[in-house]
Order: C-alpha cells, then sequence, then structure tokens
C-alpha cells in the first residue's frame, strides 16, 4: 500500500514541472467582474500586440480578496477592482509597483483620480473608471425638492424609494446625513446612525441594483438611490429623472488595475495598462460602462451625449466634497450587523 | 383513473403556472430584441443573441463546455466510488454484526460530510491543498473538488437502495454457485441501477450548479458557466445567457421526454411478452 502511494507521489511531482513552464507566453491573466472591459476592446488590444487576454471573472470583492489573500495571487497578472481593495491589496503585499518607464500614455490621466488614499504616491495602481453613488427622483411624482440624503427620511416618500443595496453605501449616507464621515469607526456615533437609519426601511420600495432600476422605469418607484452607472442608462429609458448631487456630499469610487507581486506576465500586464491608457480606448470604455472617465486625454473623444449625462459628468466643484468608502477594519462588523438588522425589519 | 375536480385542476395549473413563469420568461427574453444594457422592456422577436452565442461572444460556449466536462467526470467518478462505497458499507454491516458498528458510523458520516461543510470552507480548503501541492490543472483541479461533493449523492441513494433489499437474493446466488463478482454483476448492480442513476443525476446537477467551490478551486482562465454568470452582477447579465439557458432547458425538457418514452415502450414491450408467457 506504501509502495503504491509513494509511487503516486513521485508521478504527481515528476509531472509538475510540465505544468509549470509557462514563462515565456504572451498572455496577461486578469481577474474582475465579467464584462467589466469591453470583449471588443480586449479583441483589439490582441490583434494589436499579439498578447492574449485570459479574464478571470469573480463576483465579488470579499470573495476575490480572500482568493488572493489564500493564494498569493498567483496565476494572475493583473487584477481590476475597488479603491477601499485596493488598499487592502497593497498593505498586504499582494501587488507589486508598476515600471512607469513602460508606458507612454500615463501622462494621459487626470489628476483628479490620482494620489488616492489607496495609493499616494501613484505607484501601484491604474485607475480604470469613476463612479459615485447618486439620487435621482421625478419631479412630477415628489412634491417637494430633494437636494440631499435627509431628504430620503422624509414622510412623503413612504415606499417610494428604490435603492442600491450595500451595508457600507446605505449606512454612510445615514452617517453623512447627520455630519460624520462614511468610514465613521467609533460604535457610539455607529449606534446612533443605527437609530436614524431604521425608520428609512418604510419608504423603501426596491432594494438591489437591476430591481431598484426596473422599479424606476416602471414607476413603481418614484426615487432613487443608484450607482452612476444605472442613472447614466436611466437617461435613455427614463429621461423624467433628475439628478441629485446631494449637499451633504457625494460618495465615490475608483476602479483601477493593480499588478500582483506573483505575476509571471510583467511586460504583457504593463503593455496591456499602457492600451487601456490609450485615450481613444479609455473613452469608448467610459462610455460602454456608464462610468465618469479618468483620463484627462480621452475627454476630447468623449460624445456629446457623455457631456450632457449628469450622471457620469461630475462637475469638479461636487468632486471636491466627495468621499471614497475605506475599508474600516475592525468596525466592518458593526456596519455589517447594523445593516442586517435593518434589513430584517 | 379517477376524474379530476375542477378545484384540483385548478389549483394544480397554478402551482405549476407558479412553478414555470420563471422559466417562460427567460425563453422570451432569449428574443427580444431589446439591446439595452438592460433590456427591461420586450421590444420585439428577435434571434439576435442565439446568433451571438453561437458567434461565440462572451466565450459562453466554452464554458459550458467546460462545466459539462467537468460535471460528466465528476459524475463518472464519484459513481464508481459512490456505489462501490456504498455496497462495500452495506456488506460490511451485513458481514460483521459481531463487530462494533463505530467505525462504520464514523465512515459512513465522513461520507456525507463534504454536503454540510459550507461550501466556501470546502473551497479554500481545496485552493489551499491544491497550491500546495502544486497542482496547477484547472480542469483536473475542478474534477476533484467535485468529486469530493457529488460522491455523497451518489453513496446514499445506492445504500438506501440497498439497505431495503432483500438478502437472500445474494446468498441464493452465492448458493448457486456464482462468484462474488459475478454476484457483483448480475445481481446487485442490476439492482442498484435506478439508484445508481439518479443519484448520478442529482450529483450532475450540483456539479454543474456549484459556484462558491468552484470560484475558489479554479485558477486563471475563464471559469465555468456558474463562475461567469455570477460574475456578470456588476454590469448585469447579457440576454446571450437567456439564450443558453433557454437552449439547456430545451434540452433538459427533451432528454426527460425520451427517457419517459423509452420507460413506457420497454415497459409496454415487457408486459407484452408477460401476457404472451401466461397464455402460453
Amino acid at each position: 500500500m506504501k509502495k503504491i502511494m509513494a509511487l503516486i507521489l513521485c508521478l504527481c511531482l515528476s509531472a509538475l514541472p510540465l505544468l509549470g513552464l509557462a514563462e515565456e507566453e504572451k498572455v496577461v491573466n486578469i481577474l474582475s467582474w465579467e464584462g467589466y472591459v469591453d470583449e471588443d476592446t480586449l479583441n483589439a488590444f490582441t490583434e494589436e500586440t499579439g498578447i492574449k487576454v485570459v479574464w478571470s471573472p469573480m463576483e465579488s470583492i470579499d470573495e476575490m480578496l480572500l482568493k488572493i489573500s489564500q493564494s498569493g495571487g498567483e496565476g494572475y497578472d493583473l487584477i481590476l477592482t475597488s479603491d477601499y481593495s485596493l488598499d487592502i491589496l497593497r498593505q498586504e503585499g499582494l501587488i507589486q509597483k508598476l515600471d512607469k518607464s513602460k508606458f507612454t500614455n500615463y501622462g494621459n490621466l487626470n489628476p483628479t483620480y490620482m494620489s488616492q488614499f489607496y495609493d499616494p504616491e501613484n505607484e501601484y495602481v491604474i485607475p480604470y473608471v469613476s463612479g459615485c453613488t447618486l439620487i435621482v427622483y421625478d419631479p412630477e411624482k415628489v412634491p417637494f425638492e430633494i437636494t440631499g440624503y435627509e431628504d430620503l427620511w422624509n414622510e412623503a416618500l413612504q415606499d417610494s424609494i428604490g435603492t442600491l443595496d450595500l451595508d457600507r453605501v446605505i449606512i454612510g449616507v445615514t452617517l453623512k446625513s447627520m455630519g460624520y464621515s462614511m468610514n465613521e469607526t467609533d460604535p457610539e456615533i455607529l449606534a446612533q446612525a443605527k437609530e436614524k437609519l431604521m425608520p428609512l426601511y418604510k419608504n423603501i420600495r426596491a432594494f438591489g441594483d437591476t430591481e431598484s432600476y426596473a422599479a424606476l422605469v416602471s414607476g413603481e418607484a418614484s426615487v432613487g438611490f443608484i450607482y452612476a452607472s444605472f442613472a447614466s442608462l436611466l437617461q435613455t429609458d427614463a429621461p423624467q429623472f433628475q439628478v441629485v448631487y446631494p449637499k451633504e456630499g457625494i460618495g465615490f469610487g475608483i476602479d483601477g488595475f493593480v499588478l500582483t507581486a506573483a505575476s509571471k506576465h510583467v511586460d504583457s500586464a504593463h503593455a496591456f495598462l499602457d492600451y487601456i491608457m490609450n485615450p481613444e480606448v479609455a473613452a469608448h470604455n467610459a462610455e460602454y460602462q456608464g462610468y465618469t472617465n479618468v483620463n484627462k486625454a480621452a475627454e476630447e473623444y468623449l460624445s456629446d451625449a457623455y457631456w450632457s449625462n449628469p450622471a457620469v459628468c461630475i462637475p469638479d466643484d461636487v468632486m471636491k466634497g466627495s468621499e471614497i468608502v475605506q475599508d474600516v477594519g475592525e468596525a466592518q462588523s458593526i456596519y455589517t450587523d447594523i445593516y442586517t438588522a435593518f434589513k430584517l425589519q | 383513473m379517477k376524474k379530476h375536480s375542477f378545484g384540483s385542476l385548478a389549483f394544480m395549473s397554478l402551482v405549476l403556472l407558479v412553478l414555470y413563469l420563471p422559466i417562460i420568461v427567460v425563453v422570451v427574453y432569449s428574443f427580444n430584441d431589446n439591446t439595452a444594457r438592460i433590456p427591461l422592456a420586450f421590444t420585439g422577436w428577435s434571434t439576435r443573441w442565439y446568433d451571438s452565442l453561437f458567434e461565440g461572444r462572451g466565450g459562453y460556449l466554452d464554458a459550458l463546455w467546460l462545466s459539462v466536462k467537468v460535471a460528466l467526470w465528476s459524475v463518472l467518478i464519484s459513481g464508481v466510488i459512490g456505489t462501490l462505497g456504498a455496497i462495500g458499507m452495506t456488506q460490511r454491516a451485513l458481514d460483521g454484526k459481531r463487530r462494533s458498528g463505530w467505525f462504520d458510523a464514523v465512515m459512513e458520516s465522513m461520507v456525507t460530510l463534504p454536503i454540510m461543510i459550507p461550501e466556501i470552507i470546502l473551497g479554500l480548503a481545496f485552493m489551499v491543498i491544491f497550491n500546495a501541492l502544486g497542482i496547477r490543472g484547472n480542469e483536473a483541479r475542478l474534477v476533484m473538488a467535485h468529486v469530493t461533493f457529488c460522491v455523497p449523492y451518489v453513496f446514499l441513494s445506492v445504500k438506501s437502495r440497498l439497505v431495503g433489499m432483500d438478502q437472500s437474493l445474494f446468498d441464493a446466488a452465492r448458493d448457486l454457485g456464482a462468484s462474488s463478482a459475478r454476484v457483483l454483476r448480475d445481481i446487485t448492480l442490476p439492482l442498484c441501477r435506478p439508484a445508481i442513476i439518479s443519484g448520478s443525476f442529482l450529483a450532475l446537477a450540483m456539479s454543474m450548479d456549484d459556484f462558491v467551490i468552484s470560484f475558489f478551486v479554479y485558477g486563471a482562465g475563464e471559469g465555468t458557466l456558474p463562475i461567469k454568470i455570477y460574475s456578470s452582477v456588476k454590469v448585469g447579465v447579457s440576454p446571450v445567457v437567456n439564450a443558453l439557458c433557454s437552449l439547456m432547458i430545451a434540452a433538459a425538457f427533451i432528454f426527460a421526454a425520451l427517457s419517459r418514452y423509452l420507460g413506457a415502450v420497454k415497459k409496454a414491450r415487457s408486459s407484452r411478452n408477460q401476457m404472451g408467457l401466461t397464455s402460453e
């Protein structure tokens, strides 16, 4: 029995080098949400450079973080994910610095979306697109003017709000409406936020991105608290909705690429990032995804529809008052508890 | 046959309608002409999503092919392991009444453990082990992980069939001089066949359906169909998925209808044969 086991193990081990030899390949492995870069863009990149793109889909940031931290990111070259998770990846040493001498398009990036908390020295991250959370409402059906988060609690809005479904954002705007930061960690203040949040439930008609969107289009919901990408789609599907930049300050996020520390295709990865920063490609991606463009040089390629869309084309003074949801570490469990209590009412 | 009352018919139709409405919506929307990012309204009939599916857009066919391959391998391997395991365990229980049963009890709960452990833990554990051992082949990793949670379905199904069986059948075969291999081939396996098949189908469904374990086990690459579909939440699920699902549903219906039909034909034939025998 032992002999057989030893034999099997030997066979397995001798087969290992055969599986591992793939270093010179012209390929780049990207981990992100399915479809987050247009398939045509990926194909055009392969055609131009001969580098094959292998897109590995992920469902959520949490799963991605778990997988990458447990496996060290082996097998992946680039990860495209959101701001706070970029910070976690950097702090855990799972990503490596970029070699900017390999880029020709790096100067195209808009400084507004750089030097963020997850990469203060601009060493690790190439921003892809940016998006925020916005309030939209139908002025025909809502008897008053909505100017900020505080108005969502108005009794006139009973059972009429369609909202995104994310603990940090919902509790974040509750904190904002009370004058605090979206990234509050003080249990005392979070307890107050819970008190404030609970009665909002009776105003909510639909939870979730697509659900809320459907409710808004069908007229079931007259107010939406949704991602900018959905608000920009709404401009064509239901133009009666008006976009509000909440006066307490908008919450926004940046999704960007990082290079894993374990990457075996560093050159191909840099070539891909350079391609993404190409002005025309960047303009296409931002419009295709319905997000805010982060590439200064791409601005001349953006269509009129982009510039006239208040959901993606955010004025600079609004951006100044914005805040990004960051990792709150241990306090995350308080957020989760509050949100669970809120949803289970 | 008893005639159904109006009430029971209405009730049944209602239940069937509620059950099948989502499937009908999926199929109808696979023919939707609407090309908006989130196609809520039905704007007209079109086969454009089927066209893009077969053009290979989005790589859904590759993902389906991977899912099918992994599922078939997993079912084959877990079918053998599960069936032999169930037969062996039952045999042990019958042979060794004198022995204490704790070993068998432990073994049995070990076998069913993979379906009790939360998937995410199993998935992480597999990922860590595969990485440590340097097992890199994506398909091999998927099959190994899937076999683990497929075995219990086959095992439990075959085991419950064997327990209810008359032991004297096997004794009689041995009594008439059959070797134990012959008993297995001619008596045990044919009798277990329905259980093996039903267990395998359950396992097949579980394997095709699995997302969490597959996600963690899978290395770089496009992934199985469930991984691909779940990962579309951020940008919206493409109607191509509707087209693909409609085809899968159609295949399942055709398969079920065919097996019912063949079963009915076989039954009719055997009952005819029996009548022939009695009239002789």
